[in-house]
């Protein structure tokens, strides 16, 4: 067995999808060159962007932040992270511990900003309510708030997350199966919201399987936080990953054929069934809301911590 | 004929049952998903493939997370 590139006989992937062999070296640099090759295609980035990177510590958030950072190196971009400490004992602290090394080892801006400081309860302390909404509902909703609001303070013009290829088909899936027209029109390399208050958010890692960023950061040898939250339970999404997985042995390039596809008619679906932007702003914070409240606020006045 | 194996915390020999005896079929026995796992021998990546020899160090490492 030989790397299908250079012929190395140290092999250390076999893709699937196109029955391509490669080395270690070949390997990292096919990612970071699709990575590229993204960035370009789908115009992620302007010359004098000030990208902020959602850095949990994890896989996917590391790999963003070490490609984007060959984009700084050029001097085309700056770049500044914002680290969210739900609270969550036993398990966010390594997450956040990571991220503080990455950011001081490539001297970036970075801010670790904790649900306890923001709104002075804990997601542990939020799973102890009762009739609680189940964590990922408020850890979703507080955690885009404050990388929001982290983006204003930072003066951020796009905010980078580490979304992966898996990560995308799983919510074209789920939104279609659900029937979620709506959040059917809002996914994409780049989402753009009218409201100027929103900062404009880019996927990079959008055409990578995560399977290959994990086998990434373990051939960089980059520090990263391999765990599972202990609120990670059966959801919906977890289903259908499933299903999409089982089919991907059989057929390797579903997941790619899936993203395409949705790529091809997204721009009808938005033609046809984007709903008018709310003009409206939340009472208690002033973020842009469809309601009195947002989210976040009418999740803070339902556990008292207002 | 044996192998060390390393798993999250876990360090212990195990012993080769057949000649040919790959890390697929390790990841098999110990009821793994390849999918979850990518493996290394005596420290360098390696495919599921690879067949396991007297005496190396396996090295399992997840790296995909439910959550
Ligand atoms: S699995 Fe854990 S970290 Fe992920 S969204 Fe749910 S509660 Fe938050
Ligand atoms: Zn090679
Ligand atoms: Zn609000």
């Amino acid at each position: 067995m030989k790397c299908s590139k250079c012929g190395n006989p140290k092999v250390i992937i076999k893709r699937e999808q196109s029955g391509q062999l490669l080395c270690k070296d070949c390997f990292i640099e096919s990612i970071e060159k699709k990575v590229i090759k993204t960035v370009r295609k789908e115009k992620l980035l302007d010359k004098g962007d000030k990208v902020l990177v959602a850095l949990s510590g994890g896989k996917d958030s590391v790999t963003t932040l070490e490609i984007l950072n060959s984009f700084r190196k050029m001097n085309v971009i700056d770049i500044c992270a914002v680290t969210v400490d739900e609270g969550i004992d036993n398990y966010r602290q390594d997450g956040v511990d990571i991220a503080i090394r990455h950011a001081k080892r490539l001297g970036i801006e970075h801010k670790v900003v904790s649900l306890k400081d923001e709104y002075g309860i804990t997601l542990d302390e939020i799973m102890q309510r009762e009739n609680h909404k189940g964590s990922c509902s408020y850890c979703g909703v507080f955690r885009r708030t404050i990388i929001n609001k982290a983006a204003r303070e930072m003066g951020a013009t796009k905010i980078a997350t580490g979304h992966n290829l898996d990560d995308e088909v799983q919510a074209i899936m789920m939104n279609y199966l659900e029937g979620n027209t709506d959040n059917l029109t809002k996914l994409g390399a780049k989402t753009e919201s009218k409201a100027e208050e929103f900062t404009v958010k880019i996927k990079p890692l959008r055409e990578i399987p995560e399977r290959e960023i994990g086998i990434y950061v373990v051939a960089k040898e980059l520090e990263v936080h391999f765990d599972s939250c202990p609120y990670a339970m059966q959801s919906f999404r977890g289903e259908v990953s499933e299903v999409i997985n089982q089919l991907a042995e059989k057929h390797p390039t579903i997941k790619y054929s899936t993203l395409r596809g949705y790529d091809k008619i997204k721009g009808i679906l938005k033609d046809g069934l984007e709903k008018d932007y709310a003009h409206g702003r939340c009472e208690k914070c002033g973020e842009p809301s469809a309601n009195r409240l947002c989210k976040a606020c009418s999740f803070l006045e339902e556990l008292g911590c207002d | 004929m044996s192998f060390i194996l390393k798993y999250k915390s876990m360090e212990e020999k195990r012993d080769l049952p057949n000649d040919d005896y790959t890390i697929k079929d390790l990841l098999d026995d110990m009821d793994l998903s390849p999918q979850t796992i990518v493996s290394k021998q005596n420290g360098d990546l390696v495919i599921e493939d690879t067949v396991i020899n007297d005496g190396d160090e396996i090295q399992l490492v997840q790296i995909i997370y439910g959550g």
